[in-house]
């Protein structure tokens, strides 16, 4: 009742003078219109689904991109095949193409012939396809049998795939003798992580202390080592207690305490990898599992073990067994990154420099705009690459470099932007309100050349992952274990004939943002700009 | 209004000049020339009056106005508004009083920024005060929307509309829209450079009825300028006609119509059609010969002196000075001596 109420007396405010009519605002026309544009509709829906991948990647059930499986080098996609399949399959492809040769598995004169002309023209992979059918049907046949040794190989091979687990340590717990509390380790004070970790190996604390120091010695030592490349071991040792001073006692600890649970949940994994062995054997666990075990006394540790060869690579994998659809989801995040990092920054420099120079004139605008003429003078892959090579090749040196150079054509489209409208009469009506300046380009100039800017920004994605990618093609972007798919199909370009699918589908998922990104910027220039052929 | 507030002026133009430089150079720019656009012009405007200005285009009207509201920096001369000199004051003395000077504009479909709202176009004026610290502390977020709603209304345009783009008004409303901007910081004098001959003709008189009106109530004083002298005629209490950068004449609205003196002024009066096609036919008119020349050099004569059809040998070398008539009335012509 009372809210029935309530909605009448609002209702019965609503007369002809109070209501308020929203106007259509330029932006919203141009919103409208772009609905109205199929292309540009279907571009924004990939853009979006693109971005939530590289967004979500962290959380999306996909193998670590980073994670190195030296078995699974180079497997073929598949949607169907686990990996331990496929492993199989490679391996009997394998067996019956030297039998092959070894003129053990007979053929027909015709086929041949037709795998010689394979192998003249290095089509290697056809003739393990095809002899692996051959084959196949010759075992089921009974016309081929294999030799002792080749029976060896593949019993090895099928125990190998049973067995082979991965493990993986999720929590270390220490209870607490007199109160019987269970504690996560990771979350203990540092001092009595190393007390549980010598009580653990059975020594004193002094030793494993001196142990754990010695270890972070060398590990900082390495990464100084990779920094500076070229120095004397006295000049090592002063960067290194450089930078030992400048550590916090927070960021020593914090190092001591990861050293020192590395080493907890190793032996952890250690036990563990031994008790399930004989349980993936003899087959009485069912993988994958979830599992608490005991290190040692109070110590115990949740595990997580999985059967490696269970794993499915849709994309395949790359020449060191890591699966490349996480790999060029993780690619597509440090590429788009780089696409709109690099636009935004630019598009900001260019804004302000553009807009002074185009408003305030005179000497400032040619001060900016000679500066702007001879960076335009000067190559501008060579000045990226010499900011790269000064600075240091890692991906924020890269966002960086590219945003110095790219300015240059935003401040110039802004300038004659600003130049255009500077002169209309609503900024004279502002300018005899006594607008300071910075009101005047921001509130009136700038807003009135935004569509100009977003459509130019949009159009300029593309052409910034084009370039990251052929800095990371030349070996100048991305370094790994990090990808993008520029080096990802830098990588790509070495096994082209033997493993297309590694060319491929990074290029693939590339092509097809530029594409829709380009689409979406074409309908956004139609739109912001109704005198266009596409007038709705 | 009482005959004495009239007699007072509000604003005064003193010697005003405002040339533009012309340069040449590459790096080192050097002036090779400039052009007058204003060339030294003096009048007063009382308070609560209405003064005209007329002339062909490109004879400095607009640059006046403009130099008036330090668009420009004059090149000399001073602008003296309520005691103050505009030209020379220190920035914030000259923005505090040019409160009191609003402007008018004649494309209504230029003079406001499309990308606005009508209601933050308006309260632009008051929003840039606030920022400045120069509106009082009372001036709130509030009554801001408060006087936008009431200015709109006080123009002619519903207020429901607050939340509108330019975009989807027609040119009068859109003149309305200017006019209430102008009006937002309760000013004293109002600049109009044009403000209907953008609009259609019945549009012209509802915008000219509601300028009359708005003066009538809020006791505000213009400066008009326009080239139809009939809107002149109907506005304006006072009117200066304007050449090349210099008044010609300058006297009350009536004696001017009835009695010009200047041969410009004759010339420009009889340019007019009259809208009686008896007349019209049987009527003289005086057709000036040449164009107006350029504004580029200096001139040491009458500046009519190259079209006047009266031309003496005094003409060429001597500046005529105003010279007053009768208490309302003053010429710049050697005919007169």
């Amino acid at each position: 009742m009372n809210l029935f109420n309530k909605k009448k007396t609002k209702l019965e405010a609503t007369n002809e003078f109070n209501q308020v009519v929203v106007g259509n605002s330029l932006t919203k026309d141009a919103w409208r219109r772009l609905k109205k544009n199929k292309m540009a509709v279907i571009s924004v829906v990939i853009v979006s689904i693109y971005i939530l991948l590289a967004i979500l990647a962290p959380i999306l059930p996909i193998y670590p991109y980073d994670e190195i499986i030296l078995d699974h080098q180079h497997l073929k996609p598949s949607l169907s095949k686990t990996s331990g399949e496929l492993l199989t399959e490679k391996k009997m492809a394998d067996l019956y193409t030297q039998a092959w040769r070894q003129g053990r598995l007979k053929v027909t004169p015709e086929e041949d012939d037709m795998l010689w002309a394979w192998i003249d023209s290095s089509n290697a992979n056809k003739v393990w396809d095809y002899m692996f059918i051959v084959g196949s049907e010759q075992i089921a046949d009974g016309t081929y049998t294999f030799t002792s040794a080749e029976k060896r190989t593949i019993d090895n091979l099928e125990k190998k795939l049973k067995t082979d687990l991965q493990i993986t340590v999720k929590k270390v717990w220490h209870t607490n003798q007199e109160t019987g509390k269970k504690d996560n380790v990771a979350k203990l004070p540092v001092e009595q992580v190393v007390e549980i970790y010598a009580e653990m190996v059975g020594t004193s604390v002094e030793i494993v202390s001196e142990q754990y120091e010695r270890e972070i010695e060398q590990q900082l030592v390495k990464v100084i080592m990779a920094q500076n490349p070229d120095l004397t071991p006295e000049e090592y040792l002063l960067l290194y207690d450089k930078e030992l001073e400048s550590m916090s006692e927070k960021e020593h600890d914090k190092l001591v305490k990861e050293n020192v649970l590395a080493k907890i949940s190793s032996r952890a994994k250690e036990i563990a990898s031994k008790d399930l062995k004989v349980a993936a054997t003899d087959e009485s666990a069912v993988f994958p599992l979830d599992k608490e075990i005991i290190i040692q006394g109070s110590l115990s540790a949740d595990v997580e073990a999985t059967k490696m060869h269970d794993r499915r690579y849709y994309l395949g994998t790359d020449y060191q067994g890591r699966d490349m659809l996480s790999r060029i989801i993780y690619g597509g995040q440090v590429s788009i990154a780089i696409g709109f990092i690099g636009t935004i920054t630019s598009v900001f420099i260019g804004i302000i420099l553009g807009a002074l120079a185009g408003y305030l004139g005179g000497k400032v605008d040619y001060f900016i705009m000679r500066i702007v003429d001879i960076m335009y003078g000067l190559p501008y892959m060579l000045l990226v690459i010499i900011a790269m090579a000064i600075f240091g090749r890692n991906i924020l040196n890269l966002f960086f470099a590219l945003a110095i150079i790219s300015w240059l054509t935003v401040s110039r489209m802004v300038r004659g932007q600003i130049m255009s409208l500077k002169n209309q009469e609503f900024i004279e009506a502002a300018r005899s309100m006594g607008a300071p300046t910075w009101r005047i380009i921001f509130r009136h100039l700038v807003p009135n050349s935004l569509s100009v800017i977003i459509v130019f920004s949009t159009l300029r994605i593309p052409s910034f992952i084009m370039t990251e990618s052929f800095l990371s093609f030349l070996g100048l972007g991305v370094q790994a274990p990090y990808a993008s798919w520029g080096s990802l199909v830098g990588d790509a370009v070495g096994g082209m004939t033997l493993y297309p699918w590694k060319l491929f589908f990074p290029a693939a998922a590339m092509t097809i943002f530029l594409f829709a990104m380009n689409f979406l910027g074409d309908g956004l220039r139609d739109a912001f700009d109704p005198q266009s052929k596409n007038q709705l | 209004m009482s005959k004495t507030t009239e007699k007072r002026p509000l604003l005064e133009v003193k010697d005003l000049k405002q040339h533009f430089p012309i340069e040449s150079g590459f790096i080192m720019k050097r002036q090779i020339g400039a052009v007058r656009a204003v060339d030294g012009i003096s009048f007063t405007v009382n308070e609560g009056e209405t003064l005209g200005i007329v002339g062909e285009s490109g004879c400095g009207k607009s640059t006046t106005v403009r130099s008036i509201a330090q668009l420009y920096k004059p090149t000399s001369g001073s602008v003296i508004f309520d005691g103050i000199d505009l030209v020379n004051a220190p920035r914030e003395q000259m923005l505090d009083a040019r409160k009191n000077i609003q402007m008018i504009f004649q494309d209504p479909y230029a003079s406001l920024d499309p990308r606005m709202t009508v209601r933050t176009i308006i309260a632009e004026p008051l929003e840039i005060y606030r920022t400045r610290g120069m509106l009082d502390a009372s001036v709130t977020r509030d009554v801001i929307e408060k006087r936008v709603e009431e200015l709109m209304e006080r123009v002619g345009l519903n207020r429901a509309f607050k939340n509108r783009y330019p975009h989807e008004f027609s040119g009068g409303q859109r003149q309305r829209i200017g006019i209430a901007r102008a009006l937002a910081l309760n000013p004293k004098i109002i600049l109009a450079d044009e403000p209907v001959s953008a609009l259609d003709v019945s549009i012209q008189s509802q915008i000219l009825n509601l300028l009359h009106d708005l003066q009538k109530e809020l006791g505000l004083t213009y400066v008009f300028i326009a080239h139809d002298l009939a809107v002149i005629e109907y506005i304006s209490t006072r009117v200066a006609v304007m050449y090349l950068g210099k008044i010609m004449e300058l006297s009350r609205s009536s004696d001017l119509y009835k009695n010009p003196l200047h041969p410009y002024t004759k010339a420009l009066l009889s340019a007019a059609p009259i809208p009686d096609p008896v007349i019209e036919r049987k009527r003289q008119r005086i057709i000036l010969t040449g164009d107006v020349p350029s504004p580029n050099k200096e001139r040491f004569g009458c500046y009519f002196y190259d079209r006047c059809p009266y031309k003496m040998e005094k003409c060429k070398t001597n500046i005529p000075p105003m010279k007053r008539m009768d208490e309302h009335h003053e010429v710049a012509c050697w005919l007169y001596e």
